[in-house]
Order: structure tokens, then sequence, then C-alpha cells
């Protein structure tokens, strides 16, 4: 057994995602960093760990590894990412506290996803109030894609994540001649940084190597000061993923500032299904393009479902 | 000459200097390490204790490696026990003070991610077990032929919860664990249809017996050597678990497999959880089957420790002797009157602390004698050697604390005397009936429903448990009510 390791993506598993994908990939990166920054967010409101937190982001991210973006609603597949993760865990939360907090956060009420230089939205309870009907389909949502995630995981929800390893690697580094909680901190942000990163660090690297890059660059950040020699070898981390995932991690901020200005959608709150095919369309691309059979299939699938969603919901504004 | 030798001995000096240098690379790093090391331990024994129910997963390891659905059979998984899988910072210490050229890294093995297969990759070939909540069957993996057991996780559709934590538990335990004395998850599948997960299977190595068909079947007992062979490697499963906190919480024969080489696999961990050192402050005390359940967990104990485990394997230790349930109780009060009749009255030197339990409050006893607290042990196993007589009354010590642990149960003198165990490949082989009729229902009681209630033991009179044993007990009993 060990506390320590990760099933990483297979090279052929990253390389089908980029190549076969009908979606162009920054809408691929768009669609994964809202979706994580989304889970973050819920996380906070729900007052989980932020351990739980972090294994669900994880749990996302392999999910769409394994699974086509568009075959859900992006923010369900994070809504039961959470579920699930929590519900395993010593935090669960009840299906009824995870809708509430996705209406918030899907709501304009919500300052999610808006330009922080705008001016606050106004708290409008009514609209992020759900109706019975709508917290039904959005529970039923939830459980559907739950049992999906597990299936597409092979039922393995394990997360090893790489924080408490990091804070162990800095103390055996005398935190760097640094004060503790301020190279703790920034060590952290790195690794929940890298949690958003499009690269996907936390399937391509295990949490060893994953708490090296992440204190080399607090180092950086503090400018404090390294042992002179490969310490990273001692924490058996070559030099070469090394380099790799400190330029990952780095990219992060530069690269989601650069997306919000070429995925238009994002300024205007989370990204979703439609967004997406509005862009597609204006590109004059299709979806499906390059999809297999079962994903053109299940597109269908979750495509009749969504008009269902939105039949009760109208039925039920009507009523 | 002496220009050689100067050159040479500039040379020496260049390579003392770089030698120097590595040197003290060379001992920063394994500074680094030892400090690693000794921060790594501290981490892991804090890690545990904050656990907890986290462990289930931040304690564990990833060893799926599994294909893609349909692209034939899963690889064998990578199995990493504990030891090798953990990072040991020696050998690599070692290599680099003998000045090993290139640093040798450890690869940290995590498997891979992917779909489950669906159940038609196999072949229904009969049922096992057909009950009230259960359903396993035999079948063959038709790619490869190999026989398995496919056992269905219940799955209730109307519970707005979605899947069954319990059941995920179970999935993820036996994912982790690796061990000769439990039964091996080679995978999990699902249906066909998959645009609906309605039914999981897991699929586990087909083991022929269980060891309560077995007991029920057997014409004779079984032979001393053979209980110690039995219950060797009950230990040693259970001490596993145990050293990876793990709690099965439903030990029983008809949990524990036996396969045709005479080899004991420990089974069903719907029950199981993991729990952290210490455990969490709650735990559900509607665990363990009636017949094996501690008598902490029936004074409703929620704080309990890996000795509710032993107790039931010390029920199992008795039930191979004699091949009948060793404390067939019909509820909780009639459970715990055949504990106390076998292993004496509690009192506060037998088990100290015992009043404090929930259900024990109320509990009147008579003032202690010595026949009334003493264990009815030897008597009922007169066959049985004094060595293994002190194991099982041990093992069904009422005091959890004074229960063995199942290491130490490993070192147990019992083992060592004659007759010694006998070997698993000499034992003998008994008709399957898991591969070939579909099995009988057994009339054990079933394991406590998940998310049930807990039992009111009620206002019960227990005077005269005694009075076969201890004339002047009559009528001076004690009562156990629900406060
Ligand atoms: N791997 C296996 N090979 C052969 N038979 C098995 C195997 N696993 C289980 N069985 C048979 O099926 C029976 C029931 O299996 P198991 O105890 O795992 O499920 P269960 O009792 O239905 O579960 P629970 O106790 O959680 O309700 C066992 O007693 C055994 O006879
Ligand atoms: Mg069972």
């Amino acid at each position: 057994m060990s506390h320590m390791a990760n099933p990483l993506a297979t090279p052929d598993q990253l390389y089908k995602r980029r190549s076969f994908s009908s979606l162009p990939t920054e809408l691929q990166d768009a669609i994964f960093f809202s979706a994580q920054c989304l889970t973050q967010a819920a996380g906070v409101l729900l007052q989980l760990p932020q351990s739980a937190t972090a294994q669900a982001n994880v749990v996302l991210a392999r999910y769409w590894l394994v699974e086509p973006f568009m075959s859900r609603e992006f923010s369900d597949v994070s809504a039961a990412a959470l579920y699930l993760i929590a519900k395993v865990g010593p935090s669960p939360r009840s299906p009824r506290d995870i809708s509430n907090v996705y209406a918030y956060l899907l709501s304009p009420s919500s300052s999610f996803f808006r330009p922080p230089t705008s001016p606050p939205p106004a708290n409008d309870p009514s609209a992020y109030y759900l109706s019975d009907a709508a917290y039904q389909t959005f529970h039923n949502r939830v459980l559907a894609i739950e049992a999906r995630i597990l299936y597409a995981l092979s039922f393995n929800t394990h997360v090893s994540l790489p924080h408490s390893l990091a804070i162990t690697y800095l103390q055996a580094l005398d935190f760097l001649g640094a004060r503790k909680e301020t190279v703790s901190k920034r060590v952290v942000e790195h690794l929940n940084t890298a949690l958003l990163s499009p690269q996907m660090l936390y399937l391509t690297s295990q949490p060893n190597a994953l708490a090296v890059a992440a204190i080399y660059n607090a180092a950086k950040d503090l400018g404090a000061k390294m042992p002179e020699c490969e310490w990273w070898e001692v924490f058996d981390v070559d030099r070469e993923e090394l380099g790799f995932l400190v330029v990952g991690m780095r990219s992060v901020d530069g690269w989601a500032r650069k997306m919000r200005e070429d995925v238009p959608g994002m300024k205007e709150g989370m990204v979703t299904r439609r967004m997406i095919e509005d862009e597609m369309r204006k590109r004059g691309l299709q979806i499906g393009n390059g999809h297999g059979v079962e994903e053109e299939s299940l597109d269908a699938e979750a495509e009749l479902a969504r008009k269902m969603d939105e039949k009760i919901a109208q039925m039920e504004a009507d009523a | 000459m002496a220009g050689t030798a100067k050159s040479r001995w500039a040379n020496n000096e260049d390579d003392a200097a770089q030698e120097a240098q590595l040197k003290k690379e060379r001992e920063e790093k394994k500074r680094l390490k030892a400090e690693k090391a000794r921060k790594a331990e501290a981490e892991r024994q804090a890690r545990e204790a904050q656990t907890q129910a986290n462990v289930a997963r931040t304690a564990q390891p990833r060893d799926e490696d599994e294909d893609d659905r349909g692209s034939g059979p899963p690889a064998k998984r990578r199995r990493l026990s504990p030891e090798r899988e953990t990072r040991s910072p020696a050998p690599a210490a070692a290599e680099q003070d003998s000045g090993a050229a290139s640093t040798k890294l450890l690869r940290f093995e995590g498997g891979a991610f992917g779909r489950c297969r669906s159940v038609e990759s196999y072949d229904k070939l009969n049922d096992i077990e057909e009950g009230a909540y259960g359903w396993v069957a035999r079948a063959r993996e038709i790619a490869t032929g190999r026989v398995v057991a496919l056992k269905r996780l219940k799955i209730d559709p109307k519970d707005r919860g979605g899947l069954p934590v319990t059941g995920l538990r179970e999935i993820q335990i036996l994912k982790d664990c690796d061990h000769r004395n439990v039964v091996e998850l080679r995978e999990v599948v699902v249906s066909e249809d998959t645009s609906k997960i309605e039914s999981i299977f897991l699929v586990l190595e087909f083991v022929e017996h269980d060891l309560n068909s077995i007991l029920e079947d057997m014409p004779e007992a079984f032979l001393a050597s053979e209980v110690k062979t039995l219950l060797l490697q009950l230990a040693s499963g259970v001490a596993y678990l145990h050293d990876n906190c793990i709690l099965h919480r439903d030990l029983k024969t008809s949990n524990l497999l036996l396969n045709n080489r005479g080899q004991l696999k420990i089974a069903d961990f719907g029950m199981a959880r993991y729990v952290g050192d210490p455990p969490p402050p709650k735990l559900t005390q509607l665990v363990v089957t009636l017949w094996y359940r501690a008598p902490e967990l029936l004074l409703g104990a929620t704080r309990y420790t890996t000795a509710i485990d032993l107790w039931s394997v010390g029920c199992i230790f008795g039930e191979l002797l004699t091949r009948e349930p060793l404390l067939q109780g019909k509820n909780e009060v009639d459970e715990l009157t055949r504990i106390f009749a076998l292993c004496g009255l509690p009192s506060d030197e037998t088990w100290p602390g015992f009043r404090r339990l929930p259900n024990a409050r109320a509990l009147r006893l008579p003032p202690p004698t010595p026949s009334s607290s003493g264990s009815a042990i030897r008597a009922r196993f007169p066959l049985l050697t004094a060595a293994g007589a002190g194991l099982l009354s041990s093992l069904l010590a009422l005091d959890p604390e004074r229960r063995p642990t199942a290491r130490e149960m490993l070192a147990h003198e019992y083992f060592a005397q004659d007759p010694k165990p006998k070997q698993e490949a000499m034992f003998p082989t008994f008709p399957s009936k898991a591969g070939q009729e579909r099995r009988r229902r057994k009339q054990t009681p079933l394991a406590p429903p998940r998310g049930g209630q807990v039992v009111e033991l009620g206002a019960v009179d227990f005077s005269g448990i005694f009075s076969g044993r201890d004339k002047e007990e009559r009528g001076g009993g004690f009562s156990l009510r629900m406060v």
C-alpha cells in the first residue's frame, strides 16, 4: 500500500485528448480551467477541507481524460466530483447543500468568473433560488454523473496529494532559511495553482515531483537559498521533470489571463456547453468531428437529457 | 619524471578539490535523506492519526492497471506491497556512499486509470449465493477462460445519496490490499448498458469453499493441526489488515474462504473501513454479525478498536473446534448472556471501565464470586491443550485491552506446540458446492443492516444463568436494560 503514488495519465490518453477531440485546444483548456476554478469556489463555500477540494480537482481532471468534455454540463461534472469525494471522505455534504452552492455560483449574483474590475453584482436571492423540481433534476444529474465518474475511473477515487509531503520536504530543507509560514504558504499556493493547469500536472507527475517543483518555485519567489547540490534528487525527482513542472506551474497565471481574452465567454460567468457550442459555430467548426461513435451517441443522449431538463425548468417557471 | 610527478600531484590536487566538493554534496544529500526519513516517519504517524475516515482516500495505494473497456482482459494488476512501495531512503543513501556515478531515482508506480469493463466479458457459470441482500456467482472470463467469482454490489436505486458508501469502501479497500490471506479483487465491471450504471460487480478470485459450508458438511471435526493452520492464516490476514488501519468488522466463518490448496482468504469487506490510530471518535455499533459481536459493541461502545476483530477470531476458533457457532444468541441480550456465561461476569477487575459503556450503566451485577467471574472455556473445550485454551481465553477476554493483537497471536506458543500446524498443501479437499450446485441457505443471522437502528436491549432479568454452575448465585442475578 503506497501512501504516495497516484495513477497517472498514459501518453496515449494525453495524445488522444489533444489530437482527436473536435474541440480546439484553447476551448478544452477554457472548460478545464473554469470547471476547476468552480470546484475550488464551491469547496470554499461548502467549507470542505482544502484536501477534499483538491482531490475533487484531480478526479475531475482524470474523468475528462477518459470521457468527452461535451457529454455533460461542465458545472454538473464539477458538482458530482465534489459530491463523490466529500461522500467517501470524512466530510460528506448533502446533495441539497451542493445544489444550493452551485446554484449560487452559477447565478448572476455571484462574482465568480466576472472581471474583478467590474462592480460587485447585486445580490438577488431569487436568481439562485432553486425550485423543488429544479433541485430534483440537478440532484438526478449529479447522481448519474457520480456513477459515470466511478465507471470512467474504474471505481478508483484515491488521490494522493503533494501538500503534506511538500511540508515534510521543507522541514528537511530547514525551510530554506526562510520564515516557515511564508515559505509554506507560497508552496501551497503553487500546488493549488497547479491544480488549475490545463497541462494537467497532477496527472503527469507523482506527488513527490509536484512537491519539489512547488518548493523550487517558492524559493525562487522569495529569493530563498536552496542547497547547492542537486537536492531534488534526494526526493527522487530528476532535473528534466523538475524543469517541466517549474515552468508548468509558473505559466498558469499568465496563461489564464490570456485565455480570458481569447475566449470571450469566460468573462460572463462559468463556461457552459451552450457557450462552447456558440463559439464553435462562430468559428465554423462542428462538434462531433473526430469523435468516436460512442462519443456521438453520448452527445445525443446528453443533449436529450438537457432538453428535458430545460423543459422541466421552463414548466416550473411558467407555473 | 619530476614533472610528471608534479603534474600528477597537481592533478591530484584538482581531484581532491573536486572530490571534496562532491563529498560535501554527498554529505548534504545524506543529511537530507536521513532528515527526510525521520520526517517522513513522523509525518506518516501524524497522518495516520489525522486520517480517520479520511484514510479511506488519502492513505491508499493506487494499483490499477486496467485496460480500456473492451480491449481485452485487464493486465495483471501491478501489486506492490507496502514494504516495496514505500520509498526507503536506506538503499539510495547506500548507493551514494559507494560513489555510484549516476544517481538512481526511485520511481513511484501508481498505475493508470480508465473505464471499467463490461460484465459481458464474463460468462456466468452458476450461482454461488443468492440471499437476502447478496448475489455471488461463479463465472468464466471469456478471453482467458479463467474462473472467477462475481459479487454484485447491493445498490438501492431509490437511495437519493447515490452509490452506497459502504460498497465504495469495500471496493477501495480490496483494491488496496495485497495479501495471500485476503481475497483478491481483480477488477470491477458494470452492466453492458453504461448510459446508466445500475449493476456493479466485483470480480474476485474464485475460491472453492467458505468455511461455514465446510463445517456444516464435515462428518468429523478438523484435526488440531488443521485448526492451527487455519487460525494462523486468519491471524496473518487480520494482522495485515490491522497494520494497514483496516477494520474488517464482519469476521465469521461464512466470510472466510478456503481453496483446494488449503489457503484461507478473508472475504466480504462490506462492513470494513479504514480507521486512523487513534480511531475516529465515533463509529457505528451496528457492525459484526450477532454471534461474532464483541461485548463492547453489545454494550454500545462507539469507540472501539481492532480488538473487535480479535473477538470474532476467538468465536471462529471455537467454531473450528466444534463445528458449531460458539455463541448463538437469539438477540443482543441473549448474546450477552451467553458471553457472560462462557467468559464470566465482567467486574472492575476483569474489565476496568466497562461500567462507562452506554448499555452497561444499568447493568446490575451480583457481587463477584470466583465461579461467576471465572471463565468456563476450559470446561467447554476439554480436549484443547492448555496453550490452546489460553489463546482462546485471551481472544475472548471481555476487556478488549486484554485481547492479543493479531501479530501477538501469530507468535503464540499454541502454534509452536505439537501437533504442528498442518502444511496447507496436505489439507484434505472437500467437494466444492460453489463449483457445482447452488448453495443451501444457511441459518446464521444476517449481518446488521446498513443504516439500521440500534436495537434496544430492554429490561431483562439475567438471574439464573449461573444457576447450573453456582447454587449460591440463584436469585442474585443481574439485569441489563437500556438507559
Ligand atoms: N471469491 C469467492 N469465491 C467463491 N465464493 C465466494 C467468493 N466470495 C464470496 N463467495 C461466496 O458467497 C458468499 C457471500 O459472499 P460475501 O460474504 O462476500 O457477500 P455477502 O455476505 O452477501 O455480503 P454482506 O455480508 O456484505 O451482505 C460467501 O459466503 C461465499 O460462500
Ligand atoms: Mg458475507
